[in-house]
């Protein structure tokens, strides 16, 4: 059966602030046979998973498998999704969070991140300067961050969510949201001086 | 910041940062061909059938499990007084089908009753 601890308890704060979620009234007529639904589900929510997904992860075949198999799992729980217990999007978010971090760490324990990042410092910043073109400054930033301070970095300021919902979506609270999207901000402005050093930039 | 003062290097580097937060907002990721496609094969094969739409709404005409128990419940009552009444109620099912579910039956100079268990002898 379903593991209902997959189901984020909600603040206060945060049943006030979403009090109607659209998105659930959708989910249930999905699960009564609505066909309609699935596809307005799929066209709000699919997109905002994947390009969550593909900032964290930096990489399209993986953030696309991340959103697809978040929306399977929401497919799933449709018929036992009780409204009101959580926002639809916000748990979604957090399977995406959670699977992101997985990913991250899988990678760093069988040492796939290397194929993309050569070791040698000099062929990087070669590299980097051939990269930068075609991969935008921000993401090569994004790249260089703890795992956490980047989900709550894009969270809060590419996805655009509240601390409080943040903190739903990253099972923390608001003040380590807060510290962590402070300590991200300072760390990708440290990373971008860093990229300009590499590339010669001249702002003016 | 008030005029006069001028920009330090973070600050140019936070305001460059709000601006990249900017583009990327204003900007989303293009999905790749296909995940759409896919996402929603995903859930049509794992709708509920159509069906158990009208089973949940005529379910929920008779009151829900509750109602449809009580309903289970009568209607059981109500055959099992058919064929068996109390002997205040009038037979109407035997009157129907045609014989009295009756156990003092005469037999040929004897009486049956209790089954036969205790047939007089002639």
């Amino acid at each position: 059966m379903m593991d209902m601890s997959n189901f984020p308890q909600t603040g206060a704060s945060h049943t006030a602030a979403h009090g109607d979620d659209a998105e659930a009234a959708l989910l249930q007529r999905y699960a009564q046979g609505d066909a309609a639904a699935a596809r307005l589900l799929a066209a709000t929510l699919t997109p905002r998973l994947y390009g969550h997904a593909l900032r964290v992860l930096g990489d399209r075949a993986e953030a696309e498998d991340v959103a697809q198999e978040a929306m399977l799992k929401l497919w799933k729980v449709a018929p036992e999704w009780r409204s009101g217990e959580a926002r639809v999007s916000t748990w979604l978010y957090r399977v995406v969070a959670n699977r992101c971090i997985d990913r991250l760490r899988k990678r760093r324990s069988t040492g796939l991140d290397e194929i993309d990042e050569p070791a040698d410092p000099a062929v990087s910043v070669e590299r980097r300067i051939l990269d930068a073109a075609r991969l935008d400054a921000l993401q090569q930033a994004l790249d260089q961050l703890p795992d956490r301070q980047k989900q709550a970095v894009v969270l809060r300021h590419i996805d655009g969510l509240a601390n409080p919902e943040i903190a739903v979506i990253l099972e923390t609270g608001v003040a380590a949201v807060e510290s962590l999207t402070a300590r991200g901000k300072r760390a990708l402005t440290q990373a971008l001086a860093g990229q300009k050093d590499a590339l010669g930039y001249d702002d003016d | 910041m008030p005029w006069g003062m001028t920009m330090t290097d973070d600050d140019k580097i936070n305001t460059e940062l709000d601006t990249l937060f900017q583009q990327a907002r204003a900007a989303p990721a293009q999905m790749p061909e296909g995940l759409m496609a896919r996402v929603l094969a995903d859930a049509d094969a794992l709708q509920p059938a159509a069906v158990r739409l009208r089973w949940q709404v005529l379910l929920r005409a008779l009151g829900g499990a509750p109602g449809v128990g009580g309903l289970i419940t009568a209607g059981c009552f109500g055959f099992w007084l058919g064929v068996a009444p109390p002997a205040s109620l009038p037979d109407l099912a035997g009157t129907v089908l045609g014989f009295e579910a009756t156990l003092d039956a005469e037999i040929e100079g004897g009486t049956l009753t209790a089954f036969g268990w205790d047939i007089e002898e002639s």
